[in-house]
């Protein structure tokens, strides 16, 4: 256990090494002339620094969500968040919308990721509480629609806006700066700094809601807690770069073969593993063919679903 | 087994409950549980066992009337420390992430932040799985699933176990080996025991059982006073009868072959 943990950290220091000084062009750290630090410090760090963040939240969301909704099968954009999101920001892109210069199509997808949480929240909650069956079901039914009213947009439209929202709807950390990321880091630190406090209880509701009250938590508190975290952790993922697949899903099932079931390790693993896989596809993204990027989103599913389908066979986890 | 003047560890009084606004589905309930005291909750499939035990570990509010934990209020306690008093263990035991035997048993722990008296190994040895320790929940049978969730139980260390069919899907020999274990933890640490249960064979052996129907008490007390060919018949709509071994043990009967 502990000398995967410590691999864990090593794994997640050298991709944090290897994306900030490789990239469309290698970078040595110890011949820095004033070019090459420009590049380092404005372009390469923030957008690494992006990636960690957006990658982080998804996967620890999806650790924490496929507790509280009692389904492996959950991820951060089952409930529907990212679909809002995606609507509200390729609203923004497509007409054009700048009303708020470089922080407009961030600040239009964290408010479409929040009402749209909102919304599922509100669809989830009965007898004084959320419940998990209504949380997904409401969230599945609404991203249905959102997608619809997406594709229904992308294809009326004709403008250059198009292909950019296209792009921003795969993942497109290529806007990433300093800027934004100080609004991002909040709500990625305070979520997962509640995720991980709220450990234990999550474990419990994991066993149902009888036996998280037996063992001294409130079920209802614990699960709205953990689901607001989730949300605004989402919802700032989203906001900084777009849809990501795959890490929400998959990732946390990466970081059960390895580090196990209890919450306490797994949401800090997913966390950390996400982080490192956005990181990874973020540079095989724009060092494979520049001057064009591939989406971000798009080469995470590529690199992790063999791998995590690998797994599955040699590991045969069929248990999960 | 105990006595008027034992110290009442859990009572209710007149309480009433009910799941939708209409009607009531628990009207003037009272009953108390004393220490070392092991009481049979019997009842047709949707009389209100569950709901019983619910309402008595706190999941279940009541609408109106009294519900005491050591002479204070249920619902006043903070739910850590409710948690070091009571524990429930629900009926369907449904748990979808392969957390370890271990893992599992020492969530029994949570309410605490002190070192237990008995440790996670202690409680697997307790019920028979020190093998299975490092085992998958999910890869267990229903059985041993059930004895991991009594060993967290134990763990927990409270001092009243509400168990709600404990004995569902166990083979005899852990049936009687569970019902053993209690009864030796009331010796060593005299832990009181409401239990929801279906086999009347069993309930004869309890020192006290209750029978309800429609959330009603139709009767408490000692088994062969409470058990009787009639009382079933009314809480089964079902006719048996019951007997007596030679060595004055009762039993039930069917009187006819279906």
């Amino acid at each position: 256990m502990k000398t995967r943990v410590l691999l864990l950290i090593t794994l997640f220091l050298a991709v944090i090494a290897v994306s900030l000084f490789s990239g469309p062009s290698f970078i040595n750290p110890f011949a820095l002339d004033e070019t090459k630090k420009v590049i380092l410090i404005s372009i390469r760090a923030p957008r690494v620094v992006v990636a960690l963040l957006m990658g982080m939240a998804l996967g620890a969301s999806g650790a924490v969500l496929q507790g509280i909704l009692r389904n492996p099968l959950a991820d951060p954009y089952i409930l529907g968040i990212s679909s809002g999101a995606s609507l509200t920001a390729a609203l923004g892109i497509i007409s054009g919308l700048s009303f708020l210069g470089t922080f407009t199509v961030p600040v239009l997808a964290f408010a479409g990721a929040i009402i749209t949480g909102g919304i599922v929240g509100m669809m989830g909650w009965k007898r004084g509480g959320l419940w998990p069956e209504r949380l997904l079901l409401a969230g599945v039914g609404l991203s249905f629609l959102f997608s619809a009213l997406l594709m229904l947009m992308l294809s009326v439209s004709t403008n250059e806006g198009l292909r950019r929202a296209t792009l921003w709807i795969f993942g497109d950390l290529s806007m990433s700066d300093w800027a934004r990321i100080p609004y991002g880091l909040v709500f990625v630190i305070a979520g997962l700094a509640v995720c991980l406090t709220r450990a234990k209880a999550l474990n419990a509701l994991i066993l149902g809601d009888e036996l998280t009250h037996s063992l001294g938590f409130e079920p209802q508190r614990e699960r709205l807690l953990l689901f607001v975290s989730v949300g605004l952790m989402t919802a700032a993922s989203v906001s900084l770069g777009g849809m990501i697949g795959f890490i929400g899903l998959l990732v946390p099932h990466i970081a059960r073969f390895f580090l196990g079931s209890d919450s306490r390790a797994l949401v800090p693993a997913s966390a950390i593993l996400g982080g490192a896989l956005l990181c990874i596809a973020d540079l095989i993204g724009r060092s494979l063919l520049p001057p064009m990027e591939l989406p971000s989103g798009i080469v995470t599913a590529i690199i992790g679903s063999p791998y995590f389908l690998y797994l599955l066979r040699r590991k045969n986890v069929l248990s999960v | 087994m105990s006595s008027a003047s034992d110290p009442m560890i859990l009572k209710l009084e007149d309480v009433l409950f009910s799941y939708s606004r209409k009607e009531p589905f628990i009207e003037g309930l009272s009953f108390s549980v004393g220490q070392g005291e092991f009481i049979g909750l019997l009842g047709a499939n949707g009389s209100g066992k569950s709901t019983i035990l619910k309402i008595g570990s706190g999941i279940l509010k009541p609408a109106a009337g009294e519900l005491m934990l050591w002479g204070k209020p249920l619902h006043s306690y903070d739910n850590k420390d409710r948690a070091k008093l009571i524990s429930y263990l629900p009926q369907t035991l449904d748990v979808s992430v392969p957390f370890t035997v271990k893992e599992l048993v020492s969530m029994g722990l949570y309410p605490y932040d002190i070192r237990p008296v008995i440790t996670a190994d202690d409680a697997l040895e307790m019920v028979g799985l020190s093998a299975k320790a490092d085992s998958h929940i999910t890869d267990l049978s229903g059985g041993e699933k059930r004895r991991t969730f009594i060993a967290m139980t134990l763990l927990q260390g409270a001092g009243l176990l509400l168990l709600d069919e404990p004995l569902a899907n166990l083979d005899i020999r852990y049936q009687i080996e569970l019902v053993r274990l209690l009864r030796n933890l009331r010796e060593s640490r005299n832990i009181s025991v409401i239990m929801a249960l279906h086999d009347i064979n069993i309930a004869m052996q309890f020192e006290k059982v209750m029978l309800i129907k429609n959330g009603n008490v139709l009767g408490v007390g000692r088994p062969e006073e409470v058990l009787t060919d009639d009382s079933i018949l009314k809480a089964f709509d079902v006719s048996v009868r019951i007997m007596k071994h030679p060595g004055g043990r009762a039993y039930i009967s069917y009187e006819e072959n279906f």
